[in-house]
C-alpha cells in the first residue's frame, strides 16, 4: 500500500477512536433534554437525568410516592395518579383510554410513568416541558382528577402528617403547588425499568439473555423493521412526535395531537413516540388505545401506517416483514424488553390507610 | 501465450467496465446506530426509507436539524472492499484468479441543517499479475484513481419540492440506479453502451448541478445541467441537460414497496470539430460544430412483499455527424434490462436475483450489440448492529453479436463495508 494512503488511514483511525472515547464520557445527570440531538444507539439506560433545581432526596421521594398514591388529590377522593398510571399495568391503565373522576372517559391513553424522566417533553403532545409541570397537570384536569390546585392545597394543608413532611423536605409551609410538583416528579424519577434481557445482552451477557428468536427480533427492530428510526436511544424513544396514520375513529373526536401545542402543520396528528421498554405490560397501544396487541401494532407498521393521511410522517413506509420476522420482532419486544428489576422501581402501592393523616 | 495475454487484457477490460460501486455508506449506520438494513433492502440496494433519506440530503425524513452534524460525530468515513475470485471463460480459453474488484473510500454527512455532502474516492488498483507489475507493465489497473463523487446537497429549499445537488454526482436521470445494483460484474449494459464519437456514458457520474423534488402523491422529478462528459473536463461550451419524472402508486417509494413508473430524457451536444480548440487551465476545450444526441427511456419498479421486479427500456441516438461508422445515418440503438430480486431469510439476509440485459446496436455496427443473462446470490453476515459482510456469487453468460463471441464469468466475492 502506498505509504501516504497508509499514513492517512492511520491518522483517520486514530482520530475516530479519539472521538469515540470522548463520546463515551458519561453525560451529566443534570441534563434533562437528553434527546435534543440524535438518533442514538439503543442500549442500557444511563443514570436518570435530574434537574439541578430538584435534587433527589430520600424524604422527597417518599413524599412524592405518598402523593402519587393518594386519592385525596382528586376532587372526590376517587382518583390518584396511580389510578391511571398503575404500576401493575406497566404504569399505565387497562384503557383503551383513561377514565377519570365520575367515570369520565378521556380522549387519550395514559402514557406510562416508567422512564418518563428520560423524555424531554411530557404528555402525548409534549405540552409539559418538565416532569414537574406534568405532575400537576392531571390534578386540575376536569376529566382526570377534576380538582383545582387551590382545593388540593387546602386539602393537603389540612393534613398534619403532610404539613410535617413537606416542612421536613422543603423547610417551609404552607404547602405549595410547586412543592407538590417537585415531590411527585422526584418519585417518578425513581420509576426506571431497566435490566431487561436486552440490557444484559448488549452488556455481553450471552447466558440467560436473549434467545435466538429474540436476537433475530432485535436485528429486525434495528434494521428491516425500521423501529429504531423513532424508537432509538436507551429509552427506545426519540421523544419526538410522529403522525403514523392512527386517526381516531368515530365516536372518538378528532385529535390534532402535537399540532394543538405548536400550531405547526407538520405536527398535525403527531404524537410522542412512547418507550418500547415493558410494552408487553401496556396493551392496548397508541395514544388512543386502538391497537389491541403488539401483533396489531406491528401489522400497522408493516402496512406503512394506519389511515391514509396526507400529513403522515415520511418515515412511514411499508416494511415487507414476513410472518417469521413479525414473530421474532414481537418476541423481542415482549420478552427481550421486559424489565427484570421491578424492585428497583419500588412499585408496591401505599395503602390509603398508611398515607399521612 | 498470445491468446492468454489477450484473454487477460479482455478480463481486465471487463473488470475496468465494472460499475463504480460505491453507495453503501456505513458512516450513516455508525452515526445513527442503525443496522444497514434500515436503509438498504440489502446493501447496496436502497429500500424506501433509504431512498427518502438520500432524497432528503442524508437526513432522516422529517427530522431535519434534529440530528448530529459531522462536527458532533466521529469522522464520517467508510470503506467498501471487494476481494474475490473469478473464473472467466471465452470460446478459446479460461482464466481464473484472485483479485480486488473494487475499493471505495467514502465520506458523507450533514454539515448543517439541510446542507450535506457526499465524497467517494476510488484509489487505483493495479491488477496483480505473475510478474507483479500487472499486464502492460502496470498500465492496466483494474480500477482507476477517481473522485467518483464530490457533491454538496442543499435540501428542502422549498420544502421537499426543491433540493439542489452540485458537484460530481450520480444523476437522477436513471430511474433504476446502477450504482446500487446487487450485480458487481454485470452492470446494466445499456447504461454502459458507448457510441463512436460521443464521450457521454449514461452510467458515469456527471459534473454539474441537479434539482430534485418529491411530492406527497408519490410524484418525483429531477432536472439537471451537466457537462455531459462524465467526470472529464468538458469538450465544448454547450451544456447537456436531463429530466426525469416518476410516480409511485401505493405507499412506499417504489424501491421496496409501492409500484413506481418513471421516464427520463437526456439531451446533449458533442463537438465534431476541434480545430483551433482553446485549452483552458482546467483541461476544457471549446470544441465546435456541436451535434445533438439523446437518451430516452422508461422504467418500472414493481414490488410484491420482498420481491422486486425492475424493467427498463431505453433508446439512444447520436446525430449522424457523430457517426463515423456510417456518416449518412444517425447512430441509434436501444436496449434495456429486466431484473427480479428476491430478499429472503430474516432481515433479508439472503438475496437471489436474475437479470437479463440486452442492447441492440444499429445494423451497420451490429457487432456492438449483446445479450447477457446473469444470476446471483448474496448472503449477508452480521448481527443486530450491522449486516455488512456479503458472500457474493454471480454468474453471467454474455453473447456479443460480433463473431458470436460468448463469455462466461463466475465470481465469488466477499463484499464488505465498514
Amino acid at each position: 500500500m502506498n505509504k501516504r494512503v497508509f499514513l492517512l488511514l492511520l491518522i483517520l483511525c486514530l482520530s475516530t477512536s479519539i472521538v469515540l472515547v470522548k463520546d463515551n464520557i458519561p453525560k451529566s445527570t443534570t441534563l434533562i433534554n437528553v434527546h435534543i440531538i440524535g438518533p442514538n444507539k439503543i442500549g442500557p439506560l444511563p443514570a436518570v437525568p435530574v434537574p439541578v433545581d430538584n435534587p433527589q432526596t430520600a424524604q422527597k421521594i417518599l413524599l412524592g410516592k405518598q402523593l402519587y398514591f393518594d386519592t385525596r388529590l382528586s376532587i372526590d377522593n376517587s382518583e390518584s395518579c396511580a389510578s391511571c398510571h398503575d404500576p401493575a399495568m406497566g404504569w399505565s391503565d387497562k384503557g383503551p383510554t383513561s377514565k377519570g373522576v365520575k367515570s369520565q372517559v378521556g380522549p387519550r391513553r395514559a402514557p406510562p410513568v416508567s422512564n418518563a424522566a428520560y423524555f424531554p417533553l411530557q404528555f402525548w403532545d409534549g405540552r409539559a416541558e418538565t416532569l414537574e409541570d406534568q405532575a400537576i397537570g392531571p390534578i386540575a384536569n376536569p376529566k382526570e382528577m377534576g380538582n383545582t390546585h387551590e382545593n388540593m392545597l387546602k386539602t393537603l394543608n389540612s393534613v398534619p402528617g403532610y404539613v410535617e413532611e413537606f416542612k421536613l423536605v422543603f423547610g417551609k409551609t404552607p404547602i405549595t403547588v410547586s412543592q407538590v410538583a417537585l415531590a411527585i416528579a422526584a418519585f417518578e424519577r425513581t420509576v426506571v425499568t431497566t435490566d431487561s434481557l436486552f440490557d444484559r445482552y448488549v452488556k455481553g451477557d450471552t447466558q440467560g439473555s436473549l434467545s435466538p428468536l429474540e436476537q433475530k427480533g432485535l436485528e429486525i427492530f434495528n434494521g428491516k423493521g425500521h423501529c429504531t428510526a423513532c424508537h432509538w436511544g436507551a429509552n427506545f424513544s426519540d421523544g419526538r412526535f410522529h403522525n403514523i396514520g392512527e386517526k381516531n375513529k368515530p365516536p372518538m373526536e378528532e385529535d390534532e395531537g402535537r399540532y394543538k401545542v405548536t400550531k405547526d402543520k407538520n405536527d398535525m396528528r403527531a404524537f410522542k413516540t412512547p418507550t418500547v421498554r415493558d410494552a408487553s405490560l401496556r396493551a392496548p397501544y397508541m395514544h388512543n388505545g386502538q391497537q389491541k396487541t403488539l401483533q396489531d401494532v406491528v401489522d400497522l407498521y408493516n402496512e406503512g401506517g394506519g389511515h391514509d393521511d396526507s400529513d403522515m410522517d415520511p418515515l412511514m413506509v411499508p416494511l415487507g416483514l414476513s410472518n417469521g420476522e413479525i414473530e421474532a420482532l414481537i418476541a423481542f419486544m415482549k420478552v427481550g424488553l421486559k424489565s427484570l428489576n421491578e424492585e428497583a422501581a419500588d412499585v408496591k402501592p401505599i395503602p390509603q390507610s398508611e398515607l399521612p393523616k | 501465450m498470445k491468446k492468454i495475454y489477450a484473454l487477460s487484457i479482455l478480463l481486465i477490460a471487463l473488470i475496468m467496465a465494472l460499475p463504480e460501486i460505491a453507495n453503501a455508506i456505513p458512516a450513516f449506520s455508525r452515526k445513527h446506530g442503525f443496522n444497514c438494513n434500515m436503509c438498504h433492502t440489502a446493501y447496496p440496494k436502497l429500500n424506501d426509507f433509504g431512498q427518502r433519506f438520500r432524497d432528503n440530503g442524508y437526513q432522516i425524513p422529517g427530522q431535519e436539524g434534529k440530528e448530529k452534524s459531522i462536527f458532533a460525530t466521529p469522522p464520517p468515513l467508510a470503506l467498501r472492499v471487494l476481494p474475490g475470485h473469478t473464473v472467466y471463460r471465452s470460446q478459446c480459453c479460461t482464466t481464473a484468479g484472485f483479485n480486488i474488484y473494487g475499493l471505495d473510500l467514502l465520506a458523507a454527512g450533514v454539515f448543517h441543517e439541510n446542507v450535506s455532502f457526499l465524497f467517494i474516492y476510488t484509489p487505483r488498483i493495479d491488477t496483480p499479475a505473475a510478474d507483479f507489475t500487472g499486464p502492460d507493465n502496470g498500465n492496466n489497473p483494474s480500477q482507476l484513481a477517481v473522485i467518483e463523487s464530490a457533491n454538496v446537497v442543499f435540501s428542502n429549499i422549498v420544502q421537499n419540492k426543491f433540493n439542489l445537488r452540485i458537484g460530481r454526482f450520480e444523476p437522477s436521470y436513471l430511474p433504476i440506479s446502477g450504482k446500487r445494483s446487487y450485480y458487481i460484474f454485470s452492470p446494466y449494459d445499456v447504461y454502459d453502451f458507448s457510441t463512436p464519437l460521443n464521450s457521454f456514458v449514461l452510467s458515469e457520474n456527471q459534473l454539474g448541478m441537479e434539482a430534485t423534488g418529491h411530492f406527497k402523491g408519490g410524484f418525483k422529478y429531477g432536472f439537471g445541467i451537466i457537462n455531459g462528459n462524465n467526470g472529464e473536463p468538458d469538450n465544448n461550451t454547450f451544456k447537456d441537460f436531463y429530466f426525469n419524472v416518476s410516480k409511485t402508486f401505493g405507499r412506499g417509494d417504489g424501491q421496496s414497496a409501492g409500484q413506481r413508473l418513471g421516464a427520463f430524457l437526456v439531451y446533449g451536444w458533442q463537438p465534431t470539430d476541434f480545430t483551433d480548440a482553446f485549452l483552458s487551465p482546467f483541461g476544457e476545450t471549446n470544441g465546435k460544430d456541436n451535434k445533438p444526441y439523446y437518451r430516452l427511456g422508461a422504467a418500472a419498479s414493481l414490488n410484491w412483499y420482498t420481491l422486486n421486479i425492475l424493467v427498463l427500456y431505453m433508446r439512444g441516438a447520436d446525430d449522424k455527424a457523430l457517426n463515423p461508422v456510417k456518416p449518412t445515418e444517425d447512430y441509434t440503438f436501444d436496449g434495456g434490462f429486466a431484473e427480479v430480486d428476491w430478499a429472503v431469510l430474516h432481515n433479508n439476509r439472503l438475496v437471489l436475483s436474475l437479470l437479463y440485459n440486452w442492447v441492440n446496436a444499429p445494423a451497420f455496427d451490429s457487432q456492438k450489440g449483446s445479450k447477457a443473462f446473469s444470476v446471483l446470490g448474496r448472503y449477508y453476515v452480521g448481527n443486530w448492529e450491522a449486516v455488512n459482510v456479503a458472500l457474493h456469487l454471480e454468474y453471467t453468460r454474455k453473447k456479443y453479436n460480433n463473431c458470436q463471441l460468448k463469455e462466461d464469468l463466475f465470481a465469488t466475492v466477499l463484499d464488505f463495508a465498514f
